[in-house]
């Protein structure tokens, strides 16, 4: 067992911790304050290659894997939620999809563009009624000619105001169900019939876009149907177990620095003539910070291994999403109680960080979602079948 | 034109503790990069060949990295590569341990003569550890080449370069012939960063031949060093200037008061 990363990686944490802290952590307070997307950040990522990470370089991406990806995921994450977020939609589920069962055309024609950053990505799945029940979706896809038309709304669509192009799951036969009665699609989004409904005003997360996105008679050729006609339902979940990974590397680059930041500012603190850092009550949850900082950093990489490696990997990235999500709550939560009223400050990260970190356990399947994955994982081998 | 940048890996000095007191370097995480001076001369030479923002070269223009150091200065030349060098060879032996300046630049003036010459050589003014600033200038004598020292800005054509250095309290253009040693200023050429896809492919493509002494040619006599290094000692400590103490309104009128008096700044209102 050897637990180093591999030279390259190394080098590229590098490359990736002084884009992050260089470049994307001081536009971090601003885009939060003004609820803007960081265009020019996103487009300095793409120079260095950083839109198309896991992605093999014949298709314009790094070539870098999963491990890879979970590496700039958890130094996006340490420095800005909003900007890992915007990064994260476009590949660890826009472009995913296309890259798990895009045809050798459409990556050629779509996968490419989103790899070099020359195009950005949106994954099209929750609509008003269907989330976490995400057969339950009710935009439609019908047949006409050389094209299928497409007709409906979907909403909380991370990127969806300014990505061109977008994956979308549609049902094509209602009387089939979930499996053989949903489709998904490649949707270049200045066709037309395609519009931005509501931009969701967030508590946080908020230099990244979360749009409605409407669909009214849009023709998509049927050469952009994506994986097997019927089979959209299958495309998406594939997607989402790869994603979960790197969500949870983001939580950890959040948990992260929310664990030195208390280190930072319990030495710097007096009270009672004494820093804080000599407070056993300090030492205590710090220690606590750090115990799941470690355990987590073990399972992403970990699960990265087993994607990299084509291994089975479900249980493992819901596990990484659940306990990722959770443990950086927790981090971040005793991160402000370390740093008293200051953390709770607008002008300083802890309270940003303790924002943007709700939506990790609500976005990209709920925690409640990861515990029936997990549990469904865990019967199944003994003949129980859970469904939600 | 062929454009050779010789690097040098230096331990992080982030990495570094130094007690004056015990006379000792304390090392406290063992990292190494590519020193300073060494990464803005393969970012001006990287410019020179025209690419990233602010190149003003052509194409047909090639950077060769060379290093000289122990086995995991592989690592400094595969981040040169991911920069965007186009070749890079380690220059490492056992034999080469104890090479003071004088070795040194022969080991790198054969490299050069191996690789059938440059057209231009671009070094930084000093390394980040040792900071002798001889290797440039060293170089130059040793391969008959022109050179130009501290430079901050850098023009290339196919005769000649056009150099802007410092001098004095400003700065002064000069031109020189090809071939030629070019020293840069590590201030002058911030470094750009490499490119994720070149990353991967400088470790799991791209090749770093190594050269020993064999391959070099070079005899026991050709590395025997000049100099021998006896001891390590630090510098004297520097002389601080005076100290104010007190409440902060009373230290900041002393510090004013002691500024105007050394004519730092004018009387008030004047």
């Amino acid at each position: 067992m050897d637990f180093s990363f591999p030279k390259e990686y190394q080098l590229f944490r590098r490359m990736a911790r002084d884009f992050c802290q260089n470049v994307v952590k001081p536009r971090a307070k601003a885009i939060d304050r003004d609820h803007t997307v960081p265009h020019d950040v996103i487009r300095e990522a793409a120079k260095l290659g950083l839109l198309g990470v896991p992605f093999p370089q014949k298709y314009g991406g790094m070539g870098a894997g999963e491990t890879g990806y979970c590496i700039l995921a958890e130094e996006l994450g340490r420095v800005c939620s909003s900007t890992a977020t915007v990064i994260g939609a476009h590949i660890g589920i826009a472009a995913m999809a296309i890259h798990l069962d895009g045809t050798e055309e459409q990556k050629q024609k779509y996968l490419v563009p989103l790899a070099q950053g020359t195009a950005i990505g949106s994954f099209g799945l929750t609509e008003a009624q269907a989330g976490s029940d995400a057969a339950a979706i009710k935009t439609t896809a019908v047949r006409d000619g050389d094209h299928y038309v497409l007709n409906g709304a979907k909403v909380f669509i991370t990127n969806g105001d300014i990505a061109e192009i977008m994956t979308v799951m549609a049902v094509t036969d209602p009387s089939l169900g979930a499996y053989g009665g949903i489709t998904a699609f490649i949707v270049e989004t200045d066709t037309p019939g395609f519009s931005i409904g509501t931009l969701e005003n967030k508590m946080g997360i908020r230099g990244s876009s979360t749009a409605e996105t409407v669909f009214e008679d849009v023709r998509v050729p049927k050469e952009n149907v994506l994986g097997g006609f019927g089979a959209g339902f299958l495309t998406f979940m594939k997607t989402l177990d790869v994603g979960r990974a790197s969500l949870g590397a983001a939580t950890l680059g959040g948990a992260q620095a929310a664990m030195e930041a208390s280190i930072k500012w319990a030495k710097a603190r007096e009270q009672f003539g004494v820093p804080i850092a000599t407070k056993q009550s300090v030492h205590f949850m710090i220690a606590d910070m750090a115990v799941e900082i470690e355990a987590l950093r073990s399972l992403i990489y970990r699960t990265a291994w087993l994607i990299d490696t084509g291994q089975p990997h479900i249980l493992e990235a819901a596990a990484c999403k659940l306990f990722g999500s959770e443990t950086a709550h927790r981090c971040i939560d005793r991160a402000m109680q370390v740093h008293g009223a200051l953390g709770y400050s607008r002008d300083y990260e802890i309270e940003r960080g303790w924002r943007d970190q709700r939506i990790t356990e609500i976005y990209e399947g709920t925690n409640e979602i990861q515990r029936l994955v997990v549990a469904a994982n865990l019967f199944r081998p003994h003949g129980v079948r859970i469904s939600s | 034109m062929r454009i050779i940048v010789p690097i040098k890996q230096i331990l992080d000095p982030d990495g570094l503790t130094f007690r004056r007191d015990k006379e000792r370097m304390f090392i406290n995480r063992e990292e190494y990069i590519i020193g300073p001076g060494s990464k803005a001369a393969v970012e001006a030479a990287l410019r020179l060949k025209g690419e990233g923002d602010e190149g003003s070269g052509e194409p047909g223009r090639t950077v060769v990295a060379l290093s000289m150091g122990e086995a995991r200065a592989d690592d400094a030349l595969r981040e040169a590569l991911a920069m965007g060098c186009d070749a890079a060879y380690l220059l490492s032996d056992s034999a080469f341990a104890y090479a003071d300046l004088s070795v040194t630049t022969r080991v790198l003036a054969e490299a050069v003569a191996r690789l059938g010459g440059a057209d231009l050589i671009v070094t930084g003014r000093e390394s980040g550890d040792t900071g002798a600033g001889q290797i440039g200038p060293r170089l130059a004598q040793a391969l008959g080449y022109a050179q130009v020292t501290d430079v901050c800005a850098l023009v290339a054509g196919e005769d000649g370069i056009e150099a802007t250095r410092r001098w004095g309290e400003g700065y002064a253009t000069v031109k020189a012939p090809l071939p030629a040693v070019v020293t840069v200023a590590p201030e002058a050429f911030e470094p750009r960063l490499p490119h994720g896809a070149r990353i991967m492919s400088a470790y799991r493509e791209w090749d770093v031949p190594v050269w020993d002494a064999d391959a070099l040619e070079l005899g026991e006599a050709a590395l025997a060093p000049l100099l021998t290094k006896r001891r390590e000692s630090f510098p004297p400590p520097l002389e601080v200037g005076e100290v104010f103490r007190g409440d902060p309104e009373t230290v900041a009128e002393d510090v004013v008061a002691a500024l105007r008096q050394q004519k730092i700044i004018g009387q008030a209102g004047g």
